[in-house]
């Protein structure tokens, strides 16, 4: 090929490298990177052979493609810009921290002729594609029950504490059981009702929620999707059970880790400050997710998640907030 | 102590013959069963004396009976019982209605004769051991609870269970009782509001009652919990289903699996492959010692009619939810 995609990405935090990783893997020109305190752009612009820039607008003269890896409540005004460039926009997911924004995401990008991808990566972790494989080559019948965990430890004080504001990231809800909404909809459509219960709902000082999220779908099929803040540093349990007519499926990350590691005088406190549930791969999900975001915008395939998509998994979270607000079942109608 | 069992129409009734047969103090007189079929393979299984009437068996004089009646005939058996003066360990869902709970309540209080609700997962020993840690604050505060006792349709075991006269509804009254009744026990809460999911997603050709539910419930002292009560366990699953809890606390989580205790094994002689084959201890032998001390001690059971006639509400509130789509709240008054 004559001429790689340029590549820039905003936000050099704990998603920002691991994107910048996979761009590299994906046989993109990774040009340059831009962040908020300029010092971890321009680490992460080392890394990567790649040039620290002053700003979006600078970035953005200079780049194909930008990846916003930012604060959630950057996703809008940032997306905005890049359209208005000409640029295609990969987000990370939640899409937005409203429905009207995120449709003007959409509209945007359509008016500006760019593409615009959220970075919905549970699509691309290999369970999960398996398990919708298995679902769309009908082992298991229609689909009834669905159950999803996701629960790690609170986003640490520090760079990410944005995480802990609801209105930046809004909240765990929309940041962290988003995924689990998408997955869930792409396997059973669309969604009827959503009822939730938190603990941010009770003790709203505290950084820790869990929730639980009930989603009546309008097949019949109902799922129970479980998401925290509240397990000790270095925590991520995910699973997910679902059950159909015909069969059900199990997977959880408690029983499948391939390694164990049983070390004395091991180091404590170590942990992340944003945990990623991942296991041993010879591909992270991440890098799977770039690489085909890559492709698909060489080739002008379809994403195999659409805007639409997340808007849709947004709408179910904000929802579930709405739901813990009046405490009665909401229609993802009902939400802006 | 001469106990008897009224009716083998749940399956439990066959677990409780051995259960009844390790007390000592306990003479197990017989059964009796209006079924002819299942009364005949009974007696012939498990080597007992078979009453063809209910009052035949109250006659021959038993001190106490365990009712394993179908769900929508344990009043008229309670009812038996207590006119004969005889103490009653009833199974789950005490009833298919509160109106017929209520009478068995009236029925054995103006006898003077103990009611205790089979809730056997009260005395199993991990779920035992939870209680434990909570009660010494292990952690903290509890905050929420995500339970799951799913399991496969039981139809194949006695086709009552998917009958609406019968059992008086399907997953959601099978299962959403023992949870619930953990919960109660566990928070020392009632439940004041519930939510619920229910449907027939699983053999919606085959049943006329629910087969799913999942339901949120919400407790006076804040705790919120989901109860899995699914079917959701095909037929060919290593074992009927399971029972296990995550709490969410102040000072963190404590997971627990009550049936993790199996083997797993792989054979051309066994129907589920793998099956797995539980190790721990019986809860329902446990259940049953108190039900027997209890009415030999002339006190209160561990688990009560109260027990049972609350979880029993929280499952038909949870058909009311799914009915209106939205909360159903419970008073306490």
């Amino acid at each position: 090929m004559g001429s790689r995609m340029r590549v820039g990405i905003v936000g050099a935090g704990s998603m920002g490298r691991v994107h910048a990783a996979g761009w590299r893997a994906a046989g993109a020109d990774l040009v340059g990177v831009v962040s908020r305190g300029g010092a971890s752009a321009r680490a992460l612009a080392q890394t990567h052979g790649a040039r620290a820039f002053p700003d979006l607008d600078a970035l953005l003269r200079e780049v194909d493609v930008v990846d916003l890896c930012v604060p959630s409540d950057l996703h809008h005004p940032m997306t905005l810009r890049a359209a208005a460039a000409g640029k295609h926009v990969v987000c990370e997911k939640p899409m937005a921290l409203s429905v009207a924004d995120a449709d003007e995401m959409m509209r945007a990008c359509e008016r500006a002729g760019v593409r615009l991808f959220i970075a919905h990566v549970l699509r691309f972790f290999p369970q999960y594609r398996a398990a919708a494989e298995a679902v769309r080559s009908g082992h298991l019948g229609r689909m009834g029950v669905m159950r999803f965990r996701r629960v790690a430890y609170p986003p640490r004080e520090g760079a990410s504490s944005w995480f802990a504001d609801e209105s930046r990231s809004g909240g765990m809800i929309c940041d962290l059981m988003v995924h689990d909404f998408d997955y869930a909809l792409s396997l059973a459509g669309p969604v009827a009702r959503v009822f939730a219960r938190s603990l941010r709902s009770h003790h709203p000082a505290s950084s820790r929620n869990y929730a639980l999220v009930t989603l009546g779908f309008e097949s019949g099929a109902m799922a129970l999707v479980e998401g925290g803040w509240v397990y000790p540093a270095g925590t991520f349990r995910t699973g997910f059970d679902l059950a159909g007519s015909d069969g059900a499926i199990e997977w959880d990350s408690d029983s499948t880790e391939s390694i164990h590691r049983y070390l004395l005088l091991t180091e404590t406190g170590g942990a992340p400050e944003v945990g990623l549930p991942l296991t041993v791969m010879t591909e992270d999900p991440y890098t799977t997710e770039i690489k085909h975001v890559h492709a698909a915008l060489v080739s002008g395939e379809r994403f195999a998640v659409t805007p639409a998509d997340a808007a849709a998994a947004l709408r179910i979270g904000l929802a579930a907030r709405a739901s813990l607000r009046t405490g009665r079942s909401v229609a993802p109608s009902e939400v802006a | 102590m001469r106990v008897g069992i009224m009716s083998f129409a749940h399956i439990h009734a066959e677990g409780f013959v051995g259960n009844l047969r390790a007390i000592p103090d306990v003479e197990l007189v017989g059964f009796s069963d209006e079924d002819a079929g299942r009364a005949a393979r009974a007696a012939t299984a498990f080597e007992l004396r078979r009453f063809d009437r209910h009052e035949d068996l109250l006659d021959a004089g038993v001190d106490a009976v365990l009712v394993c009646a179908e769900n929508a005939r344990r009043r008229e058996l309670v009812e038996l019982a207590a006119a004969a003066r005889v103490h009653v360990l009833c199974e789950k869902p005490i009833e298919a209605t509160l109106a017929d709970a209520e009478a068995m309540r009236v029925a054995c209080e103006a006898a003077g004769v103990t009611f205790m609700t089979a809730f056997p997962m009260r005395f199993d020993a991990s779920v035992a051991a939870v209680k434990r840690s909570l009660d010494r604050g292990e952690l903290g505060a509890l905050h929420a609870v995500n339970g799951i006792n799913h399991s496969e349709i039981p139809n194949g075991h006695r086709a009552w269970f998917a009958d609406p006269e019968l059992a008086g509804g399907g997953a959601v009254m099978d299962h959403t009782v023992h949870l619930t009744d953990l919960l109660r026990w566990m928070t020392g809460s009632e439940v004041t509001e519930v939510y619920a999911e229910v449907g027939n997603p699983f053999y919606p050709d085959d049943v006329e009652v629910d087969t799913a539910g999942l339901v949120t419930l919400t407790f006076a002292n804040g705790v919120f919990a989901a109860v899995d009560c699914s079917w959701s366990r095909p037929t060919t699953y290593p074992r009927w289903g399971h029972l296990k809890m995550d709490l969410i606390g102040e000072r963190g989580a404590l997971t627990v699996d009550a049936f993790a205790q199996a083997l797993t094994a792989y054979s051309r002689h066994l129907p589920r492959n793998p099956t797995w084959i539980g190790w721990g201890a019986d809860p329902n032998q446990a259940m049953v010692e108190e039900f027997v001390e209890s009415v030999a001690e002339g006190r209160p059971p561990a688990v009560t009619w109260r027990d049972g006639y609350e979880a029993l509400r929280v499952a038909l509130a949870c058909y009311a939810s799914a009915a209106s789509g939205q909360p159903v709240r419970l008073d306490h008054g």
